[in-house]
């Protein structure tokens, strides 16, 4: 099924001019990225990598200096188009004069969005995040999970298509984040785009469809969570009784990385290196239990990721 | 349209939250309750002896001089009085809403960024507007009913120090953007109404001084391309009085400031990067 694209830029590029003695900032390089409608996606990087900087530049709050894109196939520099979005930053400051009701009636009415169920739409999404018991309390008196949850909120009001969330979980205890995974998986059942900017990575992990990583401007991988938390080249073999080691070890292109009781973890070059591998083991009379591509955590891809991208700039 | 009235009402209501509102309404309703106390509790034409001279009273004209000492003493305190804390009271409203998280999610949503500069202000605008009314309505009611004068001569200081406080709110503005720094903003402000606008309209005792063309010059053109606070000031007390605009010179050059100063503002702030 060919799947319609929420977000599309090609070739965009950020260049922060800077003060004489720090120097041009290059916060995104050539970045090109698709994002399908439907999904949710996390965008990933360590501090400093661009992540916010293209969230604002998709926003316009930032402009771009190279490059541009489409959001559900409007340019990027078509305002009209945010009151399809929803946005929760991720150092949010709300207006503390203002109680959630009036914050949401203020924000509503700056997306037009005003189908004369606004005060149910206020109702539903204050009993949604868990609020609804604050809706006359002035926002100044809120705490920091209250004003996340407040976001959470305030990003929805106006139904939106497509959702961008910097840290959305950032604040809230764990019971209020599996609540708040549970918001964004139903939303995107309702087929909405999430696109999610987390340094929580398990949690990206256990709710994105697709995730990038981001390092330095630049996009160095992308893929779905399946796809890149499956490592290739490793794979966990389990047999019946301890036999030798050294028949995991079988030259340069088989290598044992670990073992574990009747587990053992081996690094192959290909499929025919692992077909090899198991005739071998065949021949020497030992029974195979099962076979396993070994997964990483995504935290595991991440870090390895960077590391390796550190390690060829050096 | 509906987005730049939203704006406006919520940078209302922004004002209405902060106390130098509340003490600008204060004060003012002060003023209206000490004007009411003493005009119920002086009787002016019993204080006056009745001496008929060829059939007219020589004090017919006190009143008239009266109702004139009472618009001006209240005109000119809050033209200066007025701004300042008006001033005061906007200057915060630019760099709160530039602040990270604030900005971000402003302009996350539909709204062009021309739009929400010209809702800013309005809503300050509005704001002044509202509470200069207030005062003025409650003065000119008040010396109504005490002298019978319901000329609404004095409802022109209304327009014309709402008037000077737009002129100066959109260089609040524009230094706002510029600096994100209140108060940068507000000293800057100050600076124009109560030192450079003054020294500007008394010029000639300056060419006195130095008695050369081109410093002479240089001076007009600064004169000409500021804000002329000063005489919109004694064109509010002149207009409260009575009296008409002599020149338009500096209600038109201060217009222009005006429409220049927002221009900019909307220019940087379209350019500008959060």
């Amino acid at each position: 099924m060919q799947l319609s694209k929420a977000i599309e830029v090609s070739n965009l590029t950020k260049i922060y001019k800077a003060r004489k003695k720090t120097g041009d900032v290059l916060a995104l390089d050539d970045f090109s990225l698709s994002v399908d409608t439907g999904q949710i996606f996390g965008l990933l990087g360590p501090n400093g990598a661009g992540k916010t900087t293209f969230v604002k530049i998709l926003l316009g709050i930032t402009n771009a200096t190279v490059g541009g894109g489409a959001i559900l196939g409007q340019p990027i520099s078509n305002y009209t188009v945010r009151s399809r979005i929803g946005y929760l930053p991720e150092n949010h400051k709300y207006p503390p004069y203002l109680n959630a009701e009036e914050l949401l009636i203020y924000f509503a009415k700056l997306c037009s969005y005003d189908n004369g169920k606004l005060n149910q739409r206020i109702d539903e999404l204050l009993a949604m995040v868990k609020m609804a018991r604050w809706k006359k309390v002035k926002i100044k008196k809120y705490s920091k999970g209250m004003m996340q949850r407040l976001g959470l909120a305030l990003s929805l009001i106006n139904e939106p298509d497509i959702v961008f969330l910097d840290e959305p979980t950032d604040g809230v205890d764990p019971i209020g984040r599996k609540e708040i995974r549970d918001i964004l998986i139903d939303l995107k059942n309702r087929g909405k785009t999430i696109f999610v900017n987390s340094h929580l990575l398990s949690e990206v992990e256990l709710i994105s469809d697709r995730v990038a990583i981001l390092h330095h401007g630049k996009l160095v991988r992308d893929g779905s969570v399946d796809e890149l938390t499956t490592a290739k080249e490793l794979y966990e073999i389990e047999v019946l009784g301890e036999p030798d080691e050294a028949l995991f070890n079988t030259g340069s292109t088989v290598s044992l990385v670990s073992h574990k009781d009747t587990k053992y973890t081996v690094k192959l070059d290909s499929v025919e290196n692992l077909n090899e591998l198991v005739d071998s083991l065949r021949n020497n009379g030992i029974l195979i239990k099962s076979i396993n591509p070994k997964k990483q955590s995504l935290e595991e891809l991440f870090i390895n990721t960077i590391k390796d991208k550190d390690d060829q700039k050096l | 349209m509906r987005n730049i009235l939203t704006i406006t009402n919520y940078t209302f209501r922004e004002a209405l939250s902060r106390k130098i509102f509340l003490t600008f309404f204060g004060v003012s309703s002060l003023v209206l309750l000490v004007f009411a106390i003493l005009f119920l509790s002086v009787s002016i034409e019993d204080m006056m002896p009745v001496v008929q001279t060829n059939g007219r009273n020589p004090f017919d004209d006190v009143i008239p001089k009266l109702t004139e000492f009472f618009k001006t003493f209240i005109v000119v305190p809050l033209y200066g009085g007025g701004l300042f804390l008006s001033i005061f009271s906007v200057s915060s409203f630019i760099p709160n809403m530039l602040e990270k998280g604030s900005i971000d999610l402003l302009l996350s949503k539909p709204v062009s960024r021309n739009q929400i500069i010209l809702g800013k202000f309005f809503g300050g605008s509005v704001m002044v507007l509202v509470n200069v009314a207030y005062l003025v309505i409650g003065i000119w009611f008040l010396i109504g009913l005490k002298f019978g004068d319901w000329g609404i001569g004095m409802f022109y200081a209304i327009i014309t120090i709402t008037f000077t406080f737009m002129v100066l709110y959109s260089l609040i503005i524009l230094v706002g953007i510029l600096t994100r720094s209140s108060i940068l903003a507000m000293m800057i402000t100050y600076l124009l109404f109560f030192i450079f606008s003054p020294i500007l309209a008394a010029r000639d005792n300056i060419y006195i001084l130095f008695d050369n063309k081109f410093v002479e010059f240089i001076i007009d053109a600064i004169y000409y391309t500021l804000p002329k606070t000063q005489e919109l000031g004694s064109i509010t007390a002149d207009l409260a009085r009575g009296s008409g605009i002599e020149e338009m010179q500096p209600v038109l050059t201060s217009f222009l400031f005006m429409i220049l100063t927002l221009g900019l503002a909307i220019i940087t702030f379209n350019k500008k990067d959060y």
